[in-house]
């Protein structure tokens, strides 16, 4: 297992947005997980990811605990030290691609290889050359974030994200800040990525696309994962009468 | 009187003013990125302290401010410190330029976007290199107009120096146009300040063009 949360508790003070959730990723599986909005999708990314910290429960990453539950029933985290070790394991692309305006598309991916990971400026370019000619968008290199459409600059956020060389990349709804004519290359390299076996986890609204990439389909509502299993079990024989309700809307 | 001697008097006073006006710079532009980072502080005494620090500045006028940098050692503390006029002068003005420069920089970075952050703290940078590497050279090229603004004030406020008898540009103006009878000196002020500040627009117009480069 890359990751494993056990039993996550999270609330935002009366607001109970995960409810017990217990969730594995394993090494090569690409997850995805639908559900409403306010279901707990975001919330579960980024507590993965250590953005949000956890009320309750335990994470794993590679096996090794990053975050359990004492015996006060306080959720504890390793010394921050520690953390950034956790931290490497993982990726995240927002939704908002979050890039750094101020740095040329080259120095947005090696940057933080460089003065993260004391990686060498010839490696760390070597790296994001690479990364950026697998995404179609080499030519794009000395640009700066402002002068690409948005799929090219998620298409950048998601090389920024691979260029730390993470064992997993989580992805927060990468499609829903673009324009509808722009979702097809972003979808295209996250297939592309899955079919190298990269481990993802893809928080999504893109039905079809969730059903082709995914070895896994996780529908969460209401802070709980209420349905999860094979995507053409979940999307063609759907168990839960929830899961049959939120289907439905997508079918017109 | 020639116009060439009232102008190599006043030259002194245009150094004189030169001088408040740098070291203030030097001074305040440091010195409001700590407050503005110490009024983000974690501890709420250090909150109410700033607090209070930038209300007092902001809302009493410099030259009573200077006045009491002055006399206050002595007249509050019994204090007799020699030399004290030209580093009270310095003191008033960095105080009081600092609580100005801070509020620019706060509102600086409270502009940034919280995804910067996040995106910063999830490829595993420091808080002081998100600070440094991401915030910082943002917040620099937002704020620059404001600081701009704040830069030409000090320019015209450095002839407040004169409350502690500081023979600054204006002052000496006063002096020679009083005993000369002459408007002259006033004039020779006014280009000297307008020239200053024409100078400071087109070093700051050229930072801000430097940072043209991205959006």
């Amino acid at each position: 297992m890359i990751i494993e949360m056990n039993n996550i508790e999270k609330h935002f003070g009366d607001l109970e947005v995960l409810k017990d959730i217990s969730f594995g990723v394993d090494s090569g599986e690409v997850v995805s997980i639908i559900g409403p909005s306010g279901s707990g999708k975001s919330t579960l990314l980024r507590c993965a990811t250590f953005l949000e910290t956890i009320d309750g429960g335990e994470i794993l990453y590679m096996g090794k605990r990053a975050a359990h539950t004492d015996a006060g029933g306080h959720a504890v985290y390793v010394h921050q030290n520690e953390l950034r070790r956790f931290r490497s394991y993982c990726g995240l692309v927002f939704q908002q691609f979050n890039l750094f305006p101020h740095y040329s598309v080259l120095k947005n991916l090696t940057d933080a290889p460089m003065h993260v990971q004391g990686r060498s400026k010839e490696e760390a370019e070597e790296t994001a050359m690479e990364l950026l000619g697998k995404m179609g968008i080499a030519d794009r290199a000395n640009a700066y974030p402002y002068q690409l459409s948005g799929g090219q600059q998620q298409r950048v956020a998601i090389a920024r994200a691979l260029a730390m060389k993470p064992e997993i990349l989580f992805f927060d709804e990468p499609t829903s800040a673009l324009d509808p004519e722009l979702t097809g290359e972003v979808l295209k390299v996250i297939r592309q990525l899955a079919d190298e076996h990269m481990t993802m986890v893809v928080v999504t609204h893109e039905m079809p696309f969730a059903k082709a990439v995914s070895n896994r389909v996780l529908f969460m509502d209401g802070g709980v994962i209420v349905e999860q299993g094979d995507p053409n079990e979940v999307f063609e024989n759907p168990k839960e009468e929830r899961t049959k309700q939120f289907l439905r809307v997508f079918e017109r | 009187m020639t116009l060439s001697t009232m102008f190599t008097t006043m030259s002194v006073g245009m150094l004189r003013s030169f001088a408040v006006f740098m070291l203030t710079l030097l001074g305040s532009l440091p010195l409001g990125m700590v407050v503005a980072l110490l009024k983000k502080s974690r501890f709420k005494v250090v909150r109410a302290l700033i607090n209070a620090y930038i209300s007092v500045i902001r809302g009493t006028p410099l030259m009573l401010q200077l006045l009491v940098w002055y006399f206050g050692p002595f007249y509050l503390f019994g204090l007799n410190i020699g030399n004290w006029r030209f580093p009270a002068l310095i003191l008033g003005f960095v105080v009081n330029y600092a609580a100005y420069f801070a509020e620019i920089y706060r509102g600086g970075i409270e502009s940034i976007p919280v995804g910067q952050y996040e995106a910063a703290e999830v490829l595993g940078y420091t808080r002081t290199q998100t600070f440094m590497r991401i915030i910082l050279p943002q917040v620099v090229k937002r704020i620059m107009p404001s600081v701009t603004n704040e830069v030409i004030t000090l320019v015209k406020d450095t002839s407040l120096a004169f409350t502690l008898a500081y023979q600054e540009v204006f002052s000496l103006a006063k002096q020679i146009s009083a005993s000369q009878t002459s408007f002259m000196p006033f004039l020779i002020a006014g280009v000297f300040y307008f020239v200053a500040n024409y100078v400071v627009e087109f070093v700051m117009g050229r930072i801000e063009k430097a940072l043209d480069y991205y959006k």
